[in-house]
């Protein structure tokens, strides 16, 4: 139909000249996550019906965190998590005019009062020491956000948390912090925490003294890179550039963010803009067990 | 390539990544039809809200991408439907002023003489590269009633721009 197609390309260009702001995407996301939210107390209504020691059980637990996805995840985890550990929504924030919104959610990692041992006693100081870093991060958000909600155009910050992949040993709890103040920009944080012992889990804890664990995890990374630069011409990472060699990706460091899968793989993550275009998004790898297998402290 | 979580949780994952990789194209086809930022958006909101919320009655996750298509165009349909057709395309009118810098209105024209199913068929089918026994899922139609509604509607797309070469030339005579 070669005739169409100066009629179509005209027709296409016009089609394809909409695109959604900030504020509305913004929108979008609160919705996509309201859906989420009640997906999930439907479940849960389910389960619990016709069952009303459970459901007032389940009551009580709600109370507590009051995010979905940490309240599912949370739930779920109870066995695990309970002994002595509980994320709760510490403190909200919420602000909403015409033009900006902010919708701010704090976690705090709390022990059971009524334990009291050794990894109990671990575990207190390192949720200390977490929920000091989270106050710090948030409030600095929260700050940015109130300095600017003068200035012209929308403003949007969401924070918010997630109990992620908790095995038997660990859980990690990710802080999600997102903001749109012309460009969209997401960070996240990662905190592990050993169940075993209490202690806040650092990347190096994982591996035996004196193995180059940096070094075998970055080649792996920079391996899936190329990877996925082959696969997918729309996705760069700064790996092999030779134009800008001093922004390609060298190692991963003390401070690069980590945390354990259910499936006991060790997933590393980068934030925007750390080893890609900040288009790319918030990144994370999957390494491989049998990569580090022979470094890796087996429990 | 999604090792974690039981098949639910995979779907709703699934469903959520595609809708932030295409929110775009929900957004330009709700355009198409009701030329109205504000309804846009609130079209492709919605449809995010119930593909999350609806994402376990999802039973094959290939399709997911088809499947919130689906959703999407539901929703723009039930809109066409509460909303008069007619005081939409006054509305067009009034915005398309604002918003369409270069002159077009005759390609406009067009497309207003086809119909919305020749219209999504197109859409889909050149723009968002979908094939015809997919948009057959999305709109909920047989293969059959897709391929003539293609026809129909680049037969139309033809006609109208042919009027529009000649209206142009009557215009350079004058």
């Amino acid at each position: 139909m070669p005739d169409n197609n100066r009629i179509l390309e005209l027709y296409k260009e016009q089609y394809e000249k909409p695109v959604m702001n900030d504020k509305t995407v913004f929108e979008m996301k609160q919705r996509m996550k309201q859906g989420k939210e009640e997906k999930r107390s439907m479940k849960k209504q389910k389960v619990y019906k016709g069952c009303a020691i459970a459901a007032a059980v389940a009551l009580a637990i709600m109370i507590l965190p009051n995010t979905s996805k940490a309240l599912a995840s949370v739930m779920g985890d109870i066995p695990i998590l309970g002994e002595f550990f509980k994320v709760i929504t510490f403190r909200d924030y919420k602000y909403e005019d015409e033009r900006n919104v902010a919708d701010v959610v704090v976690p705090e990692v709390t022990i059971a009062d009524n334990v009291d041992n050794i990894v109990a006693e671990e575990g207190k100081k390192t949720a200390e020491q977490i929920n000091a870093e989270i106050r710090d991060i948030t409030d600095k958000w929260v700050e940015e956000f109130k300095s600017i909600m003068e200035d012209e155009g929308y403003h949007n910050i969401t924070i918010d948390y997630e109990v992620i992949a908790t095995t038997e040993d660990y859980f990690t709890l990710k802080l999600i912090c997102f903001k749109a103040l012309g460009s969209g920009y997401e960070e996240h944080h990662f905190y592990t925490i050993d169940l075993k012992t209490g202690k806040k889990v650092e990347l190096a804890d994982l591996f035996k003294e004196g193995s180059d664990y940096k070094q075998i995890i970055s080649e792996n990374i920079k391996e899936q890179m190329r990877e996925q630069m082959a696969a997918d011409d729309a996705i760069r990472y700064w790996v092999d550039n030779t134009d800008f060699p001093e922004w390609n990706f060298k190692e991963i460091t003390d401070d690069t963010s980590f945390y354990v899968n259910q499936n006991g793989e060790i997933v590393i993550c980068f934030n925007e803009g750390e080893v890609g275009p900040a288009a790319l998004g918030t990144v994370e790898f999957i390494i491989p067990k049998d990569v580090v297998a022979d470094i890796i402290i087996n429990e | 390539m999604f090792p974690r979580g039981k098949k639910r949780d995979t779907n709703e994952e699934i469903i959520e990544q595609i809708i932030l990789k295409k929110y775009n194209s929900y957004y330009r086809m709700a355009m198409s039809y009701v030329h109205n930022e504000a309804d846009a958006a609130d079209i492709v909101q919605e449809g995010a809200y119930k593909a999350i919320k609806s994402s376990d009655s999802l039973k094959h996750v290939e399709y997911a991408e088809t499947w919130i298509y689906r959703i999407m165009m539901n929703e723009i349909y039930r809109r066409l439907d509460t909303k008069k057709i007619v005081s939409i395309d006054d509305e067009v009118s009034a915005e398309l002023q604002i918003e369409d810098t270069y002159e077009n209105i005759d390609l406009k024209r067009a497309l207003d003489s086809m119909s919305a199913g020749e219209k999504a068929v197109i859409q889909l089918k050149y723009f968002e590269g979908l094939k015809l026994e997919e948009i057959a899922y999305v709109l909920g139609e047989n293969l059959s009633t897709v391929k003539s509604r293609l026809y129909r509607g680049l037969k139309k797309l033809r006609c109208e721009m042919d009027n529009y070469v000649m209206k142009g030339d009557e215009h350079n005579a004058g």
